[in-house]
């Protein structure tokens, strides 16, 4: 019996008649539907069930009436989706952060976009939308329109509405607040977060996302399904191999479509890359957050070779435009084999190095060794994902649970570390660098003959599905409903950052201000992944509105 | 009074305020391409033969720049402890010999060497004081952060400057730097390294750039500076970082003496002296680029619990050694 079926199973003989409704679609999705009210029991048991569940994102869908819930539940390499539905004109269900914390982003971004109101919820705000969006305009419904803010003024009380908190708490006190961002050499992205320090010392952190945020989702219901492979792809630069092996995943799976296999081993080929170059791009960071500026710009030359290669394989060096529907976009020429091999093979020698300076160096290890813990069973709380999970010693990996692309025929080690610190998320990196050229490798010596894609047409069947890919940051979700046309009803991405960024607060109170820049690198952020549309800056009186159209039309331009 | 031409050339042009001021340009052009260099760049190459007028670009970019003077900041503070800073440490440069004598022939004294620490330390209390009056919470944090690693190093540094003094007999910078025939480098190493890691962190160099770590406070008490009052900090900071390296080589080096093979002994002492200075930077850029920043708390725990024992050791050592080492002192 599957993971799946044991979990669907385990919910029929504990929830009875409270279940509605029962899929198994693919051997490692099923999609529970509950009686209102019921989502909580079935979540419970899920996750008193086995210690491996999880939180992986929680999709809201306007199905016109009403307000579909999905809370995907990730069960030992299977994704169950228990669904829950609360009328649109009173949506309001119970939260569920007193069972899995982890999901509190979650229930905020749905609130925040479609305003399901989660009872319960410790601290129910705005997570992406500016804070002086209008009230009661919620894009992601169906029936929301650009013009909506557009025509109405944002709360106009002459009074900015994100303002900088005083620099002390009082007169007396020792306490000073630390803005860091939205523009700040620690961050690479635009995001905000207002500490609260005495001394050198971290009381408190508040984080404020979605600075960047571009509406991808409501813009990806609006192309058609394979123009929204490409659009998925820019939600982040640095993983858009990951993002459009999960979109393509999900669409394939709706549409049944069976994908060559010399297509499945190409797409790791490019996917293992991009981890490698992302990893290294990370460790060069840290470097830089360290103040170890050569580490810096070494891990960046090294890094060129790596983006040589993907150059050559898919003609782009960062936005590779490579994974399709149905297969990838070009073949690899025979010809570049050596190429590529002899590249992963100096680059595993200087992963030598790196190991070495991680491992060895003093100042490196006075930095990062006992700073920023997170214990597993936080780890678990928090539902993290990816290299921070495996940094805390779980030993989670959707390539190896939830084999995707060619994972099921290529053999591989999950690293994990048990240091649970800066320096053990920092290492497991720098390990599955090697892994992933060991991959490559492999995939290359056994790389399939035949195309290397199928003709899709571009209607998809009426269907949903869930796709989860490990991207260099963590396991990445997309949820994908698709209603019989050729556009997407809904596309729903939750990316590794937002899973792990909530994580952020519990490991950097009590340190020093100066592990904040070691300790939130070792998360591996990026914002431009969590945030996904409208330009509001708040900070003083210049507001900017672009519409969905315009996003539209710069993208074709561009 | 006759104007005496000579006074004032030795004072304006050479070895005074011009002269240190190309030097600073040069050492900082030296810094930049060496610490490129080590990290696989190919640093300042574009202005000038091998990108040697890169400082003096960047600092006629930073005088034509607005210059901003926060509303809270302490304005006068503000204005004032740049101009400060860059002066004092011009001025220390007095009680070093660098063609051979002081810059105002003669003006060397018995403990000339106590007033240019002292001038050292009051020098970087200004800096605390340019971050202190702009009144931005990096500054702050960036000035308590000088003010704190400064309290850990500046009592060894003095301790190891006073180690040459022992071994020559004099408090005289002058003099110290002529009783080494054989460079007090030989004689006590021990002491020249530490002195090297504690001058490391006087200079807020990598692993000690705390103060004005930029991925954590921005650049600390600089954030608030622009324009020309930027200009002076950060030409205050070259000339600190050649006078850094000018006192360990007068102290350890052997000063600008060294063979004099033909011509004028004054030009030769220059060479050797700017020869000298530039490995010491070398050293300087060397140590910073194998290390990552540390945090605060562990410098200063550092500095309490390790470099002051340490400090104290090596003096009572030379201490002990000066009379076994004073044939070979001279």
């Amino acid at each position: 019996m599957t993971a799946v079926e044991e979990a669907v199973d385990h919910l029929r003989s504990e929830l009875g008649k409270k279940i509605v409704e029962c899929k198994i679609l693919t051997p490692r999705r099923a999609y529970v539907l509950t009686k209102s009210g019921y989502h909580r029991d079935a979540i419970s048991s899920l996750l008193v069930n086995s210690d491996q569940a999880g939180i992986s994102a929680i999709t809201g869908t306007d199905l016109g009436s009403e307000i579909e819930l999905n809370y995907h539940i990730r069960c030992r390499g299977a994704i169950v989706t228990i669904k829950s539905t609360v009328p649109k004109e009173s949506p309001q269900i119970m939260t569920i952060t007193d069972l899995i914390p982890g999901a509190a982003f979650y229930e905020r971004e749905v609130f925040d976009l479609l305003g399901v109101v989660f009872q319960g919820h410790p601290n129910l705000k705005k997570l992406v939308l500016p804070d002086d969006w209008p009230e009661g305009s919620y894009p992601l419904r169906k029936d929301w329109d650009a013009k909506e803010i557009e025509e109405t003024t944002p709360n106009s009380g002459g009074q900015p509405a994100i303002t900088n908190p005083l620099q002390t708490d009082g007169a007396d006190s020792s306490v000073i607040n630390v803005v860091m961002g939205p523009q700040h050499p620690a961050l690479h992205e635009p995001e905000r977060f207002s500490f609260k320090v005495d001394g050198e010392l971290v009381l408190d952190v508040e984080p404020r996302l979605g600075y960047v945020h571009r509406g991808i989702e409501k813009a990806a219901e609006r192309l058609m399904f394979f123009q929204d492979v490409y659009l998925v792809e820019r939600i982040c630069g640095i993983c858009n191999a990951a993002h459009a092996t999960c979109f393509s995943e999900a669409v394939e799976s709706i549409g049944d479509i069976a994908i060559p296999s010399r297509a499945k081993y190409l797409r790791t080929v490019v996917h293992e890359l991009n981890r490698i170059h992302s990893h290294l791009l990370l460790l060069g960071v840290a470097g830089y957050e360290l103040g170890y500026e050569p580490l810096f710009q070494y891990a960046w030359r090294d890094r060129e070779p790596v983006l040589d290669v993907i150059e050559l394989i898919t003609g782009n060096r960062i936005m590779t435009d490579y994974i399709i529907i149905g297969g990838v976009r070009r073949d690899l020429r025979p010809s570049i084999h050596d190429k590529i091999k002899s590249t992963m093979k100096k680059l595993k020698k200087q992963m030598k190095f790196y190991r070495n300076v991680f491992e060895e160096d003093p100042t490196v290890r006075l930095r990062t060794k006992e700073v920023g813990i997170l214990k597993p069973s936080r780890a678990k709380e928090l539902a993290v994902v990816g290299p921070v999970a495996r940094g805390s010693g779980i030993s989670m990996d959707t390539r190896r649970e939830d084999a995707y692309a060619a994972y099921d025929e290529i053999p591989f080690d999950v690293i994990t570390y048990k240091d649970c610190d800066s320096w053990a998320r920092l290492m497991v990196r720098v390990e599955e660098i090697v892994e992933s050229t060991e991959i490559i490798n492999y995939a290359l010596d056994h790389l399939p003959s035949g195309p290397y894609r199928v003709k899709v047409p571009r209607r998809q069947p009426e269907g949903e599905a869930v796709s989860c890919v490990e991207a260099p940051r963590g396991e990445l979700l997309h949820y994908v409903k698709s209603d019989g046309s050729a556009y997407p009803y809904r596309v729903k991405v939750r990316t590794p950052t937002l899973a792990n960024i909530i994580s952020f607060r519990d490991i950097v109170r009590g340190s020093y201000i100066a592990d904040i820049p070691a300790v939130l690198i070792s998360l591996d952020p990026c914002f431009s992944c969590t945030d996904r549309m409208t330009f509001i800056d708040t900070g003083n009186a210049r507001k900017w509105r672009w519409s969905l159209g315009d996003i539209r039309r710069l993208k074709t331009r561009s | 009074m006759p104007i005496d031409l000579g006074f004032f050339l030795r004072v304006l042009v050479f070895p005074g305020f011009i002269f240190l001021l190309a030097l600073s340009l040069f050492c900082d052009w030296f810094e930049r391409k060496l610490r490129a260099r080590m990290q696989n760049r190919m640093g300042p190459s574009y202005a000038g033969p091998m990108g040697l007028l890169q400082p003096i670009a960047d600092y006629v970019k930073l005088l034509t720049k607005e210059d901003i003077v926060p509303v809270q900041a302490t304005r006068l503070l503000f204005t004032a402890a740049p101009v400060f800073a860059l002066s004092l440490l011009v001025f220390t440069f007095c009680y070093i010999p660098i063609d051979g004598s002081n810059i105002i022939l003669n003006s060397c004294f018995e403990g000339d060497l106590i007033l240019v620490l002292v001038l050292i330390t009051i020098a970087e209390f200004t800096v605390f004081l340019s971050g202190w009056a702009s009144t931005n919470p990096y500054s702050g944090i960036g000035a308590t952060r000088v003010l704190t690693q400064f309290l850990g190093y500046d009592i060894p540094l003095i301790v190891f400057a006073l180690g040459p003094a022992f071994l020559s007999g004099s408090l005289s910078i002058t003099t110290i730097a002529q009783k080494q025939a054989i460079p007090f480098i030989v004689l006590t190493p021990w002491t020249f390294i530490l002195l090297v890691i504690t001058l490391q962190a006087e200079l807020g160099k990598d692993p000690f750039d705390i103060p004005h770590a930029e991925t954590e406070i921005v650049a600390g008490y600089l954030t608030e500076f622009s324009g020309r009052r930027l200009a002076f900090i950060e030409i205050a900071k070259d000339v600190q970082v050649v006078l850094g390296a000018a006192l360990v080589t007068v102290l350890f080096l052997g000063g600008p003496y060294g063979p004099v093979l033909f011509g004028p002994s004054a030009l030769w002492y220059t060479f050797w002296f700017i020869v000298k200075m530039l490995a010491v930077i070398f050293l300087l850029e060397y140590v910073g680029s194998v290390a990552a920043r540390l945090r605060i708390d562990q410098v200063v725990r550092a500095n309490w619990r390790l470099m002051i024992p340490i400090s104290l050791l090596s003096l009572a050592l030379t201490i002990i050694c000066a009379p076994l080492l004073s044939p070979l002192v001279g």
